[in-house]
């Protein structure tokens, strides 16, 4: 997985686990068939840090624009997600034109989802304190002091300088994918 | 003077029942309760007998200031308060409030986007502006600017302007996005009279401790450039206006809320016969 950590590649990093009462394995079992049958991947997700349209397509064009590439990394946690279960039956990319979820994919209780390539698997010990916020108004902050609480979840790059008497955060990553246009979609 | 903290509290939760949901999507955050009310406070001083513009007033500022002199718990307030608003449910929720609490004659809201030229009758008649736009974290604050310009556009020539901004030490931008606001409002002949930093909370789940200033803006005529003309926003000033790569595409959003206006939409509930 060292790709992905090349100094200003642009990540989504995002806590992950039981969600609408279905276990992370289980997500994951049913992303893979998704890929195989769509091509791509929905992962869905919710909250506001990573608002489809405000924080990770603007961070995801200009990464693509200016670095190439851009990837989700997914630290596992025991989550108590609520259990609602509601199947999406559209998405769309600006959250006024809609069209049917793609045949093979799935996305269940979630109200946006980023496009995903082929899920990969490895390790990687990420230290979000060498990473700084790269959208939305908390920009700049130094990720392992943003994320935390309620915030699970952020678009981050490598800053330029570490920044001094900052402990480090390690945060164990076991899943990883390129992050594919149009890049993070509201899902109904 | 001394404010009856309980009525006051009671006061402005009258006004934050009104509000429709904020659309994060729009930048609609909104700010708490608690400053809501020393915002109100400072701004009903500052422009007490005035008439105020604002551009743009989610957190319902505007009727805060109003309802507050109405009800006794201030003895100040403006004179006369036009609220312009591309939200039409924000429109449609102060003009509704302002009638039902006999405010109809001090207080009016227009659907008005700022891409537009700032309409002739609103040109030049209010003694002051009031805005807390867009806070530009990723668009170099053309977001605010845009905001200003038409506050400026529709105060009198030697009037003031109260502008709300991002305001943390701890975030570059905010910093950055002050200077170039500051900047411009002295190119247009206006001093920073007054300044209060860090002085209000968000609900804000992506920065939950990220504070604004309020600062007070007096036009000494000492302008650069004093021709008014209001001209529509430039297409660069739009294309990131809500952000890098986040252009202004809607014009206004419409109030579908019929007759469900400040209740829960009926398609957020089921019921289940006993």
């Amino acid at each position: 997985m060292s790709l992905i950590i090349k100094p200003n590649t642009g990540l989504l990093f995002m806590k992950v686990g039981l969600h609408a009462g279905e276990s992370f394995e289980d997500i994951l079992e049913r992303k893979k068939q998704e890929y195989d049958d769509a091509g791509m991947i929905f992962w869905g997700y919710g909250g506001s840090t990573c608002h489809p349209t405000r924080h990770v397509q603007p961070f995801a064009k200009m990464m693509v624009e200016e670095h190439g590439d851009i990837y989700i990394v997914m630290e596992e946690i025991d989550s108590h997600h609520d259990p609602t279960v509601i199947l999406a039956k559209e998405y769309s990319e600006d959250g006024v034109n809609w069209k049917p979820i793609p045949k093979g994919i799935e996305v269940r209780g979630s109200r946006y989802a980023v496009v995903l390539e082929e899920l990969e698997e490895g390790d990687l010990d990420l230290d979000l304190s060498h990473y700084k916020v790269a959208a939305g108004p908390s920009t700049g902050r130094i990720a392992s002091e943003y994320i935390g609480g309620r915030v699970d979840k952020a678009c981050i790059t490598m800053a330029a300088e570490q920044s001094s008497g900052v402990e480090p955060k390690i945060k164990k990553i076991h899943h990883h994918a390129k992050i594919k246009q149009p890049f993070a979609v509201f899902t109904r | 003077m001394k404010i009856d903290l309980r009525k006051a509290m009671n006061t402005i939760s009258d006004v934050v029942q009104n509000r429709p949901p904020p659309l994060r999507e729009f930048d609609q955050i909104y700010m708490k309760v608690g400053d809501l009310v020393i915002q109100a406070d400072f701004i009903a001083r500052q422009f007490d007998g005035k008439n105020v513009t604002f551009i743009g007033d989610g957190d319902a500022i505007s009727l805060s200031v109003m309802h507050l002199r109405q009800k006794e718990v201030f003895t100040y307030a403006p004179h006369h308060v036009l609220v312009l608003d591309f939200d039409e449910r924000i429109i449609n929720a102060v003009n509704k409030f302002a009638r039902v609490n006999d405010l109809s004659d001090k207080i009016e809201a227009v659907l008005y986007n700022v891409c537009d030229p700032l309409p002739e009758p609103y040109r030049g008649a209010a003694d002051a502006f009031y805005t807390n736009p867009p806070w530009g974290a990723s668009n170099d604050g053309q977001s605010v600017t845009a905001f200003v310009r038409r506050g400026i556009e529709a105060t009198k020539p030697k009037g003031m302007g109260a502008v709300v901004i991002g305001d943390d030490k701890k975030l570059e931008w905010t910093g950055q996005v002050l200077f170039r606001t500051q900047e411009m409002l002295i190119e247009a002949g206006f001093i920073v009279a007054e300044m209060i930093p860090g002085l209000h909370e968000y609900h804000l789940d992506d920065a939950p401790d990220l504070t604004s200033c309020c600062f007070l803006v007096r036009d000494v005529g000492a302008a650069r450039i004093t021709a008014r003309a209001s001209l529509p926003l430039p297409s660069a000033a739009l294309a990131n206006f809500y952000g890098r790569n986040n252009p202004l595409q809607f014009r206004y959003i419409r109030d579908l809320s019929g007759l469900n206006q400040g209740r829960a939409p009926d398609s957020s509930y089921g019921l289940e016969v006993l």
